[in-house]
């Protein structure tokens, strides 16, 4: 099988979510929200508690796991504005517990980072019309060159890869469908391929137990 | 003559500069002989992709990755090396500069556990430790930042007199449930014996071990290759979504011990992260790695 790859603007729209399937690879251009902070995940379910107002609006847009280091630099019209100056995905089982309530009450049609999260927000993707994009981790230099423009920054007062960051972005990726809209994680299904496995991989270690000691005896 | 304090400071900074620029030639060696053989379309992609960006950090002398990691060092110690000044308090001045000079600019991160505030600081930063070598006339530092993609997923259990088996199956599983998770193809080290701090020791130790360089005895040597070989037959994968590679090595380092059988085991990520330079009492500096 070969692997498509798709350019798409994002924010994704819901059709456009659906109509990828895992194992796809997607290269994004549009605009993106990024933050790399469990405390930012914390102050978006109180956002959706009515305890506080959300710093600008994600109804409908993508959240990625992505830390990023910006500066302020001025533009050669003189304008001050932030430059992303890295970018780089964390790990995004840290937010298994708030994702499913994110994906469902936001509307967000594309997710993403790296390491991927549990069956309960595969159930809330498929509701929603969602798909999660696995990032190289490590990959600082190819992901900030995609970087064109920090639109806007929500929650100034957080540590810096904390905050929310909505950026426009040009040829970010390739990106690796991971989990698609229609209950399907390959990450679900290579952990259980490897329990799965686990048996056969034993007998295999057994057997090459026995003979590397028939070895060394010799 | 003698190693001096300022030598000392400059030398570590810069082993951790190093570190997060370029990935080690080990490290680039296996993702490039991984990408020839490795039968997942996905993962053969991930793998070039790693390639390209480990490529271009050295070109422009980017970092790798955002998170930098906290200070670690593994510094062993001559037993004919003088010092004509402090030495934990150079290397702890050397990361003070470091965050104050680097371009660009590290992301603060260490936490505390007290209050989870994050910063450049904190207590016991940075880790080193310290080891004696007899009869050697340098100091040969080892600095290897540790971020939370791979340093989340290492365990440590203890056994009461464990047969192969019984171990072998223990960092199986720990290697499963780190999964996609750290960042795969991964060196695993694997430390067993001796006490609980002492095999944690043995397991660290065992990652910074090129990949390729098998332990110098047959039968632990035999125990790496089918480690490695079980743990590539799970299939997560370079990233985790799927593949031939999840492991481009597995080191295991031992000691004896009582009954009690501690095993360790420990991740280093596909950028595996590592420096290493020696000085000598003249003040001459071997930057090997």
């Amino acid at each position: 099988m070969t692997i498509q790859t798709h350019r798409m603007k994002f924010p994704l729209s819901e059709n456009d979510s659906r109509t990828l399937r895992a194992g796809d690879q997607v290269v994004i251009d549009g605009e993106i929200i990024v933050t790399a902070g469990l405390p930012t995940h914390q102050r978006l379910i109180r956002c959706l508690d009515g305890l506080e107002p959300l710093p600008f609006n994600l109804l409908g847009q993508t959240l990625f796991h992505l830390g990023s280091y910006c500066q302020a630099k001025t533009s050669p019209q003189g304008i001050e504005q932030l430059d992303v100056v890295y970018i780089n995905p964390t790990t995004s089982t840290r937010f298994n517990d708030v994702m499913p309530r994110l994906i469902g009450e936001l509307q967000l049609h594309a997710v993403g980072g790296k390491g991927g999260l549990d069956a309960r927000s595969v159930e809330a993707m498929k509701k929603t019309g969602c798909v999660y994009l696995s990032f190289l981790g490590g990959g600082a230099t190819l992901h900030t060159q995609s970087i064109q423009e920090v639109l806007e920054v929500g929650w100034s007062d957080m540590l810096m890869h904390y905050r929310l960051m909505r950026l426009r972005v040009m040829g970010l990726g390739p990106v690796t469908v991971a989990m698609d809209a229609h209950g399907n994680s390959i990450y679900a299904d290579t952990q259980e391929n490897a329990q799965t496995r686990m048996n056969q991989i034993m007998a295999f270690m057994d057997g090459a137990r026995q003979e590397a000691a028939t070895k060394d005896k010799c | 003559m003698a190693i001096s304090s300022e030598l000392i400071k400059s030398v570590t900074a810069e082993l951790y500069e190093r570190s997060l620029r370029k990935i080690p030639l080990d490290a680039m060696d296996a993702l490039v002989g991984a990408a020839q053989v490795e039968s997942n379309e996905t993962a053969r992609h991930t793998l070039r992709i790693m390639i390209k960006s480990a490529e271009e950090a050295e070109k422009t002398g980017q970092f790798v990755c955002s998170d930098s990691g906290v200070p670690v060092y593994f510094i062993r110690v001559g037993t004919q090396v003088q010092f004509s000044g402090h030495v934990r308090e150079a290397i702890a001045q050397g990361f003070d500069q470091l965050v104050s000079t680097i371009q660009p600019p590290l992301l603060p991160h260490i936490t505390s556990h007290q209050n989870l505030e994050r910063g450049y600081k904190g207590a016991g930063m940075p880790l080193v430790t310290f080891d004696m070598v007899d009869g050697s006339d340098c100091m040969d530092i080892t600095c290897s930042p540790k971020a939370l993609g791979s340093g989340r997923w290492a365990a440590l259990e203890i056994f009461s007199f464990p047969d192969l088996r019984t171990i072998e199956k223990y960092v199986l599983d720990v290697v499963a449930r780190a999964g996609s998770q750290p960042c795969p193809p991964v060196v695993v080290g694997v430390g067993i014996g001796g006490s609980f701090d002492y095999a944690a020791k043995l397991a660290k130790e065992a990652t910074l071990r090129p990949i390729g360089e098998h332990h110098t005895e047959s039968m632990v040597a035999d125990m790496e290759k089918r480690l490695l070989a079980g743990i590539n037959m799970m299939g997560f994968g370079p990233m985790g979504t799927g593949g031939d590679f999840t492991a481009s090595a597995v080191h295991v380092n031992y000691a004896a011990g009582h009954g009690f059988t501690p095993v360790a085991v420990a991740f280093n990520c596909w950028i595996n992260r590592r420096t290493r330079a020696r000085i000598f009492n003249d003040g001459r500096v071997e930057f090997l790695e």
